[in-house]
C-alpha cells in the first residue's frame, strides 16, 4: 500500500505542479465555492428575511387561542429557551368624554413584542418613530383616528369598560397588527395589568389570547413536538413565520425557493464542469496506464493509484473551494452591507457540510464513467496507440451522472418537485441535444463539401466531435439553460413583485363614505390636486346559507381556518359589493361575468361572483345558491361566475360581487383610496376636515416596508444572479479549455501541414461560434420548458413565454462560447510548432 | 526461454475475419538475442504483442520462461511482465509527468522492490543520465529519453527485454549511442532480447534474424557474424 501511495502522492504531486490538474482542480474548487457561498449566502439572507418576517408576528410563532394557554406550557417553553411575551385582544367601546368607538383593544404585557418594533407618533397623524417603550400601566396609546372619531387630545382619558386610562401616546404601528381593510377597528394598546380593572374580558366575552414564542429554530421545532398532542385544533393555532400567506410572505417564500434553485443550479453547473474535467483527465492518463499495465502493474492497484489520486484533487480542491466561498460571501455582505441587513453572527455548518458533500459526491461519481474507462485501458496500447478504453457505454455513463445529479439535488433541495423538474428538463435538453447532433451531421455533409477553408474545417471538425463528443455540445447546452433559467426567473420574479407596488399605489383608504359625501368629496380631493381612485359601494351583510343549507357562522376573524362541524361558514360579516364591471386584477376563472350578459336567472335571484379561493374553501360550485342577510333583507343569489383576484395588490378586493339589480334597495357607504406623498402627509388633517365621519386607513407605512422588502430581496436576488452567472462562464471557459486540449493534436497537424495560422483560427473560432449557436437554441428551447414548469408548478406564478431569449441565447451562446475557443486557440497557437508536436507526445 | 507453437492471431474487421499471422512456431534460447525484421504491416509488432503478453492469441501455445502465457489471463500475464520482461518502444513511453529518475524508478517499484531509487539513480548513472534525474521526459531529447527508458527496461534486471523499433524515432547519432547501450547492458544482465526492427544493420547484430512477411516467419540462414559468435 505505502508503495501505491508513493506512487499516487508522487503522480499527484507532479501533475499539480506542471498545471495537469488544474481544470479538475478548479471544476472542484468552482463547485464547492459556489455552492458554499451561495448557500452561506441565502442562509444568511434567509435568515434576515425571516427575522423580518418574524417582525410582522412580533414573534417567531405565535399560539393564538380563545383560551388562556396553560401555565404548565409557558414553563415548559423556557425550559426550552424560548422568550415568551403574552397578548390579549378584544373588540371593545371605547369613550371620550363626549363620543364613543368600537376599538380593537391590545393588551399586551412588558416582553412585547419579541420581534419588530412598535413605531409611534408625536402627535395624530404626526411624526412617526421607533420606541422601545410600552404604555405604562394606567395609560393607553390610541390610534391617530381615534382622536378624531373619540374627540380626545393626549392626556385626556379614554373609558374603557370600567377602566379609565390616560392617553399617554399614539400608535400607529404595532407589529403584528394584521392588514386587512375590512378589520378596521382603531387599535387601543395597553397593558396586560390593566386588563381585569376594565371587566372587558370576563366570562362570555369574545377574547383572543396570544403567546409569543422566539428562540432558536431548532428549539422552536422541538417545542411544538412537545406542544401539538395538547393542542386543540378547534381552539387553538400555532402560527409560524412559514405560515405567513401575507404577500410579505409570499414574497419571502418565493425568494426562498430562488435560493434554493440557484443553489441546485450550481450544483448541477458543478458537476457539469467536473464531469467534463475528469472525461479530460482520463483521456490523459490512458498512457501511463498502458505503461504501468505493461510493466506489470495489477488492476487493482492501478485502480488504487488513481482512486488515491482522485481523493488528493477531491480534498484540496474542497479546502480551496471552502476558503474561496467563505471569501466570496463575506465579499457579498460587505458589499451588500448598507442595504441588506444580512450580519447574522451565528455561524451556519449546513452549507459548509452541503458544499464539501456536493465537492465529493460530484468529484466521485462523475468521475466514476471515466475512471472505468481508464482502468479498462488495454496494455497493448503500449503499441498501438489507437487503442481505446474497452469500456464505452453512453448508457452507463449518463445513467452514472444523470441518478448521481437528481440525487444531489433531490437530497439539497429535500424537495421532489423542484428536482424532477429542473431534472426532466435536463432530460429532455439532452435528448434533444442528441437528435441535433445527429441532424447537424447530416447537414454538415452538405455545408461542409467542398475545398478545405475555415468553414470547411470547422464543419468537418463538429462532424466527426458531434458523433465522438456530444457530452462537451450538451454541457455547453446545459449550463447556458441553467444561465438562462436563473436570469429570467430572477427578471419574472422581480418584475412581478414591483408590479405588486407601482408608483403612486395608493397609500390610504378611505372607508364610510355616504352616497352624499361622494361627489364634495370627490371635488375637494382634486381641488388639492389629490386624484382618488374608483368609488366601491360596500354593505355588510352576513353570508348564511348555501343552497338553503344553514353555514356556521358564529366565528371570529382569527379563527376562521379551524376546522368545524356543520357547513362552513365566513365566519364575520362579509363585505358585499356590485358592480357590472369586472375589478382590474380580477379574472373570471369559471362561469360567466354577469356583467358581460343577461343571464336567465329564476325572479327574485340574482347573480353573484365568488372568489374562487374562498368558493373552494366553502365549497361552493357554480349554480349554487347564496343566502345573504343584510340589515333585515334578506337577498338569495345565484353563483354565475368564480374569479381569481390578485391579493398582492394594494387595492380593496371582494369575496362576493353581486349583480347591482339586487341591491338597489340598499344604502351602501363607498370606499375608495388614494395616492398621497409622503412629504404631502401634513395636508391629510385639511383634506379630511370636511368629512368627519369618513375614516382614514393609512398603509404609507405598510408600503413602504413591503417596498422595501422587495427592494431587498430584488437585490439579493441580483447578487445570487451574479454568481451563479460567474459560476457559469468558469464552467465555460472550463469546457472550452478542455476541448481545446483535444483539438491540440489536429492544429499541430495543420500547422505542420502549413496551413497558415489566420485559417486555423477561424476554422476554429466558426466552430466554436457554430456550436454556441446550437447550444443557445437547444438551451431556449429547454429553458422555456423549465421556466413554465417551474413558475406553474414551483413558484406559483403565471407561466410567460420569453420569445426574446430564443434569440439571445443562440446569439450569446455564439459570442461568449466563439470568444472563448478564440482565446483559447490564441493561446495554443502562440506556442510554436516544435512546442505543439512536442506537447501531443 | 520462449517456446511458440503454431501461434496464430485473427482479428475480425468489417470485412470479416482477417489473420494477421499464420502459424508461426520457433523458439527461443536463454541469453539469446534475437531480431524480426520485415516490413511496415507485415506483423512484426503482433508478433511481438503476443510475446510479452501483451495480447493474447487467436490459436496454439506460447511458454515464457516455462509458464503458458496462451492460458493466463491478464491479471497474470501483468505479473509475468513485471517479473520476467522488460520493454523498449519507438515512441519512448515515458510517463510524462513523472521524472527520468521516476520513470526507471516505476517497474522497481510496480514489482516491490526495495532500494528503486537507489537501483534508478545507479542505472541513470550506467546510462550516462545522472544529471537529467529530474528532468521530465519533454525537457529531455529523444536520444536521452531512449536512454531513460532503457534504464527503465534493466532495471529489474528482466530474464527478457522486448525492444519494438527502439532506434526508429532517433537520428544515426542517437541510434548509435543507443544501440551500443542496449547491447551493452543486455550482455552485463544476460538477458534474452527480442528486437523488432526493419534496421537490417541493427538486426545484424542479434545472434539471429527472423523475418517476417505477409503474417508469416521465416528463419534465413544465419549469418557467419552471428554463427561466429555462438560457436565462440
Amino acid at each position: 500500500m505505502s508503495t501505491v501511495f508513493s506512487l499516487a502522492w508522487r503522480l499527484f504531486r507532479h501533475e499539480a505542479r506542471r498545471g495537469e490538474l488544474t481544470i479538475i482542480l478548479l471544476a472542484i474548487v468552482l463547485s464547492v465555492g459556489a455552492v458554499l457561498s451561495l448557500s452561506l449566502f441565502s442562509e444568511r439572507l434567509q435568515g434576515a428575511l425571516q427575522e423580518r418576517s418574524a417582525s410582522f408576528l412580533a414573534a417567531d410563532t405565535q399560539l393564538r387561542s380563545r383560551d388562556p394557554a396553560d401555565a404548565a406550557w409557558l414553563e415548559k417553553a423556557a425550559e426550552f429557551d424560548l422568550t415568551t411575551a403574552k397578548r390579549v385582544s378584544t373588540r371593545s367601546m371605547a369613550f371620550g368624554e363626549q363620543k364613543m368607538s368600537l376599538v380593537d383593544l391590545r393588551a399586551v404585557n412588558d416582553a412585547y413584542p419579541l420581534k419588530g418594533q412598535v413605531t409611534i407618533a408625536d402627535a395624530p397623524f404626526g411624526t412617526e418613530s421607533v420606541t422601545d417603550t410600552l404604555p405604562q400601566p394606567g395609560e393607553a396609546w390610541l390610534d391617530s383616528r381615534l382622536f378624531q372619531t373619540l374627540n380626545v387630545a393626549l392626556g385626556d382619558q379614554v373609558y374603557i369598560g370600567d377602566a379609565s386610562l390616560t392617553i399617554a401616546g399614539v400608535v400607529s404601528e404595532i407589529p403584528d397588527a394584521g392588514f386587512s381593510l375590512f378589520s378596521t377597528e382603531p387599535i387601543v394598546l395597553m397593558r396586560l395589568e390593566d386588563l381585569p380593572a376594565t371587566n372587558v374580558a370576563g366570562p362570555g366575552s369574545r377574547v383572543n389570547y396570544v403567546h409569543y414564542f422566539a428562540g432558536e429554530e431548532a428549539q422552536l421545532a422541538a417545542y411544538y413536538d412537545w406542544l401539538r398532542p395538547q393542542l386543540n385544533d378547534e381552539v387553538h393555532r400555532w402560527r409560524a413565520v412559514s405560515d405567513d400567506d401575507s404577500p410579505i410572505g409570499r414574497s419571502v417564500a418565493r425568494a426562498e425557493r430562488y435560493f434554493l434553485l440557484a443553489s441546485l443550479l450550481a450544483i448541477i453547473l458543478a458537476a457539469v464542469s467536473i464531469a467534463v474535467a475528469a472525461q479530460r483527465y482520463s483521456q490523459r492518463h490512458f498512457d501511463p496506464v498502458a505503461i504501468m499495465k505493461t510493466l506489470g502493474a495489477s488492476g487493482p492497484m492501478i485502480r488504487k493509484i488513481y482512486v488515491l489520486q482522485i481523493l488528493f484533487i477531491t480534498l484540496l480542491g474542497i479546502a480551496l473551494g471552502l476558503i474561496i466561498g467563505v471569501v466570496i460571501q463575506q465579499v457579498v455582505v460587505w458589499a451588500l452591507a448598507d442595504k441588506v441587513d444580512v450580519t447574522l453572527s451565528v455561524w451556519h455548518w449546513r452549507p459548509v457540510i452541503i458544499a464539501v458533500f456536493t465537492g465529493a459526491i460530484c468529484a466521485f461519481l462523475f468521475s466514476l464513467y471515466p475512471l472505468l474507462r481508464l482502468f479498462s485501458v488495454p496494455p497493448l496500447r503500449v503499441l498501438r496507440r489507437d487503442i481505446d478504453s474497452t469500456v464505452s457505454s453512453r448508457t452507463l455513463q449518463f445513467g452514472a451522472s444523470g441518478s448521481a445529479v437528481f440525487l444531489l439535488m433531490w437530497a439539497y433541495s429535500q424537495d421532489l418537485t423542484i428536482s424532477a423538474i429542473l431534472f426532466a428538463s435536463g432530460v429532455v435538453l439532452v435528448a434533444g441535444l442528441l437528435v441535433m447532433t445527429y441532424g447537424l451531421i447530416l447537414l454538415g455533409r452538405k455545408l461542409g463539401s467542398g475545398s478545405m477553408g475555415p468553414w470547411q474545417l470547422a464543419w468537418a471538425r463538429i462532424r466527426r466531435r458531434a458523433m465522438d463528443n456530444s457530452v462537451q455540445l450538451i454541457s455547453f447546452s446545459v449550463t447556458i439553460m441553467l444561465l438562462l433559467v436563473v436570469l429570467v426567473m430572477r427578471n419574472d420574479m422581480v418584475a412581478q413583485w414591483r408590479a405588486q407596488l407601482p408608483e403612486g399605489t395608493p397609500n390610504y383608504f378611505l372607508i364610510n363614505i355616504t352616497q352624499e359625501q361622494k361627489p364634495a368629496l370627490s371635488s375637494h380631493f382634486e381641488e388639492n390636486n389629490v386624484e382618488v381612485d374608483e368609488f366601491y359601494p360596500v354593505v355588510r351583510g352576513r353570508f348564511v346559507a348555501v343552497n338553503g343549507e344553514r353555514v356556521n357562522t358564529e366565528v371570529t376573524k382569527e379563527e376562521e381556518n379551524a376546522p368545524r362541524e356543520g357547513r362552513e361558514g365566513l365566519g364575520r360579516e362579509a363585505n358585499l359589493t356590485w358592480s357590472n364591471t369586472l375589478q382590474s386584477e380580477n379574472r373570471i376563472a369559471a362561469g360567466q361575468w354577469h356583467g358581460d350578459s343577461m343571464l336567465a336567472l329564476p325572479d327574485g335571484t340574482f347573480a353573484v361572483s365568488v372568489e374562487a379561493d374562498v368558493a373552494d374553501r366553502l365549497d361552493i360550485e357554480l349554480g349554487d345558491s347564496l343566502t345573504f342577510n343584510i340589515g333585515s333583507e334578506v337577498v338569495t343569489t345565484e353563483v354565475t361566475s368564480f374569479r381569481e383576484v390578485n391579493w398582492q395588490t394594494m387595492q380593496p378586493n371582494f369575496f362576493f360581487v353581486i349583480d347591482p339589480a339586487a341591491m338597489e334597495a340598499f344604502k351602501p357607504t363607498y370606499i375608495t383610496s388614494f395616492y398621497l406623498d409622503t412629504e404631502r402627509k401634513a395636508e391629510l388633517t385639511g383634506l379630511l376636515q370636511p368629512f368627519s365621519s369618513v375614516t382614514l386607513f393609512d398603509v404609507d407605512a405598510r408600503i413602504n416596508q413591503l417596498r422595501e422588502i422587495v427592494e431587498q430581496v430584488s437585490l439579493a436576488v441580483e447578487f445570487i444572479l451574479i454568481l451563479v452567472l460567474a459560476a457559469g462562464s468558469l464552467v465555460l471557459i472550463a469546457q472550452v479549455q478542455a476541448s481545446m486540449d483535444e483539438r491540440q493534436e489536429e492544429l499541430a497537424i495543420l500547422r505542420t501541414l502549413g496551413a497558415r495560422g489566420k485559417v486555423i483560427r477561424a476554422s476554429v473560432v466558426l466552430e466554436f461560434v457554430i456550436i454556441g449557436v446550437v447550444a443557445g437554441f437547444m438551451a431556449a428551447l429547454a429553458n422555456e420548458l423549465s421556466l413554465y414548469l417551474l413558475q406553474t408548478q414551483v413558484f406559483q406564478m403565471e407561466g410567460s413565454w420569453h420569445f426574446a431569449y430564443w434569440l439571445i441565447a443562440p446569439l450569446a451562446g455564439a459570442v461568449v462560447v466563439g470568444l472563448l475557443g478564440a482565446v483559447g486557440c490564441w493561446r495554443l497557437l502562440s506556442l510554436n510548432t516544435t512546442a505543439l508536436l512536442r506537447r501531443m507526445v | 526461454m520462449i517456446t511458440t507453437k503454431k501461434i496464430t492471431k485473427t482479428v475480425t474487421t468489417s470485412e470479416g475475419q482477417l489473420q494477421i499471422l499464420q502459424p508461426i512456431s520457433f523458439q527461443v534460447k536463454d541469453g539469446e538475442s534475437i531480431a524480426i525484421v520485415g516490413a511496415s504491416g507485415s506483423g512484426k509488432s503482433t508478433l511481438l504483442s503476443l510475446l510479452a503478453g501483451l495480447d493474447q492469441v487467436t490459436s496454439g501455445e506460447i511458454f515464457l520462461d516455462d509458464e503458458p502465457l496462451h492460458s493466463l489471463d491478464e491479471e497474470a500475464r501483468a505479473q509475468l511482465r513485471g517479473a520476467k520482461v522488460g520493454f523498449i518502444f519507438q515512441s519512448f513511453m515515458l510517463v510524462q509527468s513523472l521524472t527520468a529518475l521516476e520513470n526507471i524508478m516505476l517497474p522497481a517499484e510496480i514489482a516491490g522492490l526495495p532500494d528503486a531509487r537507489k537501483r534508478a539513480q545507479a542505472i541513470l548513472d550506467d546510462v550516462g543520465l545522472a544529471h537529467r534525474a529530474h528532468h521530465y521526459p519533454n525537457q529531455l531529447s529523444g536520444g536521452e529519453q531512449q536512454r531513460v527508458a532503457i534504464a527503465r527496461a534493466f532495471i529489474g534486471q528482466p530474464k527478457i527485454l522486448f525492444a519494438d523499433e527502439p532506434t526508429g524515432n532517433l537520428d544515426e547519432a542517437n541510434s548509435h549511442k543507443v544501440e551500443a547501450l542496449l547491447f551493452k547492458l543486455n550482455r552485463d544482465v544476460g538477458t534474452t532480447l527480442v528486437l523488432v526492427t526493419h534496421d537490417t544493420a541493427l538486426a545484424k547484430k542479434c545472434d539471429r534474424q527472423l523475418v517476417m512477411q505477409g503474417g508469416a516467419l521465416s528463419e534465413p540462414e544465419r549469418t557467419g557474424d552471428a554463427q561466429s559468435r555462438e560457436a565462440g
